[in-house]
């Protein structure tokens, strides 16, 4: 449906489809994704009649890449149904044999991982809801292309993806200016903002058909209103896809939790995890401690615990986040 | 600087839609009457570059400072160069650069040779759910935090109590000697390397894909009428037209090099200092140096380093970035 609209020369094409530059491009790889079926012709069906060695090739490459990208997981999630006897032998498996629940017992039993579930959800929901109102409310400015205040706000936002203050700085600001240690706030408020997602945001603005604005102030909807009840519902897809692109990075988001947080029962999930990672390293330290808890199940299990949720949300996730790539595509 | 200041003007979607002048055609009058409100609705994102892009880069200014903390940022006397002679006679400094260039190519050769190939693989699948399937599998990795990466590593390299581990067992498969992965430094630019493949194989591959899913039918067809193999046809069409995707995606990971990916090799590196010979890098030395010794001056003045020199090397990739597509749009 899509790339026949596109002007013939393929170079031109690519290179637009990489950097993201013209507008008919763009909008037509997002209407692709909306809509994943593929283009017939060479990529569909047409004369596949023989097997040629190299489409055996490429199968067997895949499945390698495949087998490469899913292997490591499928070794922590069988590791973490797998009895500590074996884990402490070999600190590995790759059948959950003897099989045991014990580590996802202890996990549940305590409140820690509630806790850390708590911190981590609130940092994500919070973080992406304050994200996307911030995101969206500033690319909108910029795409309204008004004059005086779009063109310098573009500058304004595009200088930090050049330069950054960088972290000691950044440090400084939160602990002594800001007094957020120990404050949730503290992880979300550093990640607020990603100029690249606000680059994106304006480029899917300017897409909006002019004419649906133009009758909306007509009928005296005044700026806020436009935006809150015509631009807003318009630009779900973008929307999501930006959330997407924050909530990931705030559920994955340990580093500046490691900086600001230091009370154990406002650790996030990543973070706790990353102290159970010392903790076993101490443990194996230690002559003949190790066998009393069932330390390394317990580390695995709080992974598959840390990524379940992601891997659940993965299906609908992946969709989008394709298509945020393809829209934005190179991200600096 | 001025001059940069001029060309990024037109940067970076603005020059890139000209479809979109009827919305300047707009009166200007019509357009300035709801400024006001506009302003509002811009506000709490001008006030989170102001606080947390802006000000940290007014408060580089340590880096020139003997800071004290009771003192603040402000009022700290100031040291000249001190924090920055400090840290080039650590003697540190030619290592470190050296590690942070090292892995980021390795970083992204290895991730682009990776996605290119993955991408033509997958474009010569034919059947659906498998093809869908593998897409999926390939791509999650991006998703994995760093701190998991590490935890996936410790279970194939380190085993249990320092010694097996899934790596060493397949090693005695072949009754090659074990090897303590966590002790030797030599081997781990090419660890992480395999770590990045991991992680950013498939992400590299949708771009790639993308691009691949740009290139017009006919091209295909007229190689098919002269009798073209499929290999045939990857080498000589597909690859060709994927130079500009390529090359771009370069320029700007060249562009990018400075800001190594402190996550990932934090997380797996941590604190082992039997690594750092081969993986310290300068994102991980200005943590560490944070951390233990505490001096936020000289911890300040690497970072500027690193803000300055990344600074250069993103404006240069940008410019021959919009320089190259223009270009190549031309073509």
């Amino acid at each position: 449906m899509s790339t026949s609209t596109t002007s013939g020369v393929a170079a031109a094409n690519d290179a637009a489809a990489a950097d993201g530059t013209t507008p008919a491009k763009r909008r037509s790889i997002f209407s692709r994704a909306a809509n994943p079926t593929p283009a017939p012709g060479y990529r569909g069906s047409k004369k596949a009649t023989k097997l040629e060695p190299f489409t055996v090739i490429s199968y067997l490459g895949v499945t390698i890449f495949g087998l490469f990208a899913l292997i490591p997981l499928w070794m922590i999630l069988a590791g973490s149904l797998t009895a500590e006897s074996t884990l402490a032998r070999s600190g590995y498996s790759f059948f959950p044999e003897p099989f045991s629940l014990d580590a996802y017992v202890a996990i549940f039993s305590g409140t820690a991982v509630f806790q850390g579930y708590a911190a981590t959800l609130f940092i994500t929901v919070v973080g992406t809801v304050l994200s996307l109102l911030a995101t969206a409310s500033l690319s909108w400015v910029i795409a309204r292309r008004m004059p005086r205040i779009s063109r310098p706000l573009t500058i304004f936002a595009y200088l930090p993806m050049l330069f950054s203050g960088g972290l000691v700085p950044l440090y400084l600001l939160v602990t002594q200016v800001l007094q957020l240690q120990n404050n949730w706030f503290a992880v979300i408020l550093p990640h607020m903002m990603a100029p690249f997602l606000v680059f994106v945001a304006v480029s899917f603005f300017r897409q909006l058909p002019e004419e649906i604005l133009d009758s909306a102030k007509v009928d005296g909807a005044g700026e806020l209103r436009v935006f809150f009840e015509i631009v807003l519902p318009l630009s779900k897809p973008i929307l999501a896809v930006i959330g997407l692109f924050y909530a990931v990075s705030y559920w994955n988001e340990w580093f500046t939790a490691m900086l600001f947080i230091s009370d154990p029962e406002k650790y996030p999930l990543q973070l706790m995890l990353q102290n159970l990672i010392a903790n076993v390293t101490n443990a194996a330290m230690l002559p003949g401690s190790g066998s009393v808890a069932p330390i390394y199940q317990l580390r695995l299990a709080l992974t598959v615990v840390t990524i379940g949720p992601i891997l659940l949300a993965y299906p609908f996730a992946q969709r989008y986040f394709v298509k945020g790539l393809t829209l934005g595509a190179t991200k600096g | 600087m001025q001059q940069r200041m001029t060309t990024h003007k037109e940067n970076p979607v603005d020059s890139a839609v000209p479809v979109y002048r009827a919305h300047a055609r707009q009166s200007r009058k019509q357009r300035s009457r709801g400024s006001g409100v506009l302003l509002l609705l811009a506000a709490p994102g001008i006030a989170w570059f102001l606080i947390f892009a802006y000000a940290p880069m007014a408060g580089l200014i340590v880096a020139f400072k003997n800071f004290d903390v009771s003192k603040g940022i402000f009022n700290s006397p100031w040291s000249g160069l001190d924090n920055f002679k400090y840290f080039i006679e650590s003697g540190d400094a030619p290592a470190i650069v050296l590690n942070t260039l090292v892995l980021n190519v390795l970083f992204l050769a290895a991730t682009l040779g990776a996605g290119l190939a993955l991408a033509i693989m997958l474009n010569e699948l034919r059947a659906r759910v498998f093809k869908k399937f593998m897409q999926s599998a390939i791509f999650f990795p991006y998703f994995v935090s760093p701190i998991v990466i590490s935890i996936i590593l410790q279970v194939i390299l380190a085993g249990a109590g320092g010694h097996g581990g899934a790596v060493n067992d397949a090693l005695g498969l072949f009754s090659l000697p074990e090897v303590s992965w966590y002790t030797e430094p030599g081997p781990w630019p090419w660890i992480l390397t395999i770590v990045k493949v991991w992680q950013l194989g498939g992400y590299m591959s949708v771009i790639f894909l993308a691009a691949i899913t740009s290139i017009p039918e006919d091209v295909y067809e007229a190689a098919m009428l002269d009798g073209a193999t499929r290999a045939r046809m990857a080498l000589s069409i597909t690859m060709p037209l994927l130079k500009p995707t390529a090359a771009i995606l370069i320029v700007l990971g060249v562009g990018r090099i400075f800001y190594g990916d402190f996550g990932t090799i934090f997380a797996i590196i941590g604190d082992n200092g039997t690594l750092f010979s081969t993986t310290d890098v300068i994102d991980t030395y200005v943590f560490r140096s944070l951390r233990t010794i505490g001096d936020f001056g000289t911890t300040a003045a690497i970072g500027l380093f690193q803000s300055v020199v990344g600074f250069i090397l993103v404006t240069a990739a940008v410019l021959i970035q919009r320089r190259y597509s223009k270009e190549s749009s031309i073509l």
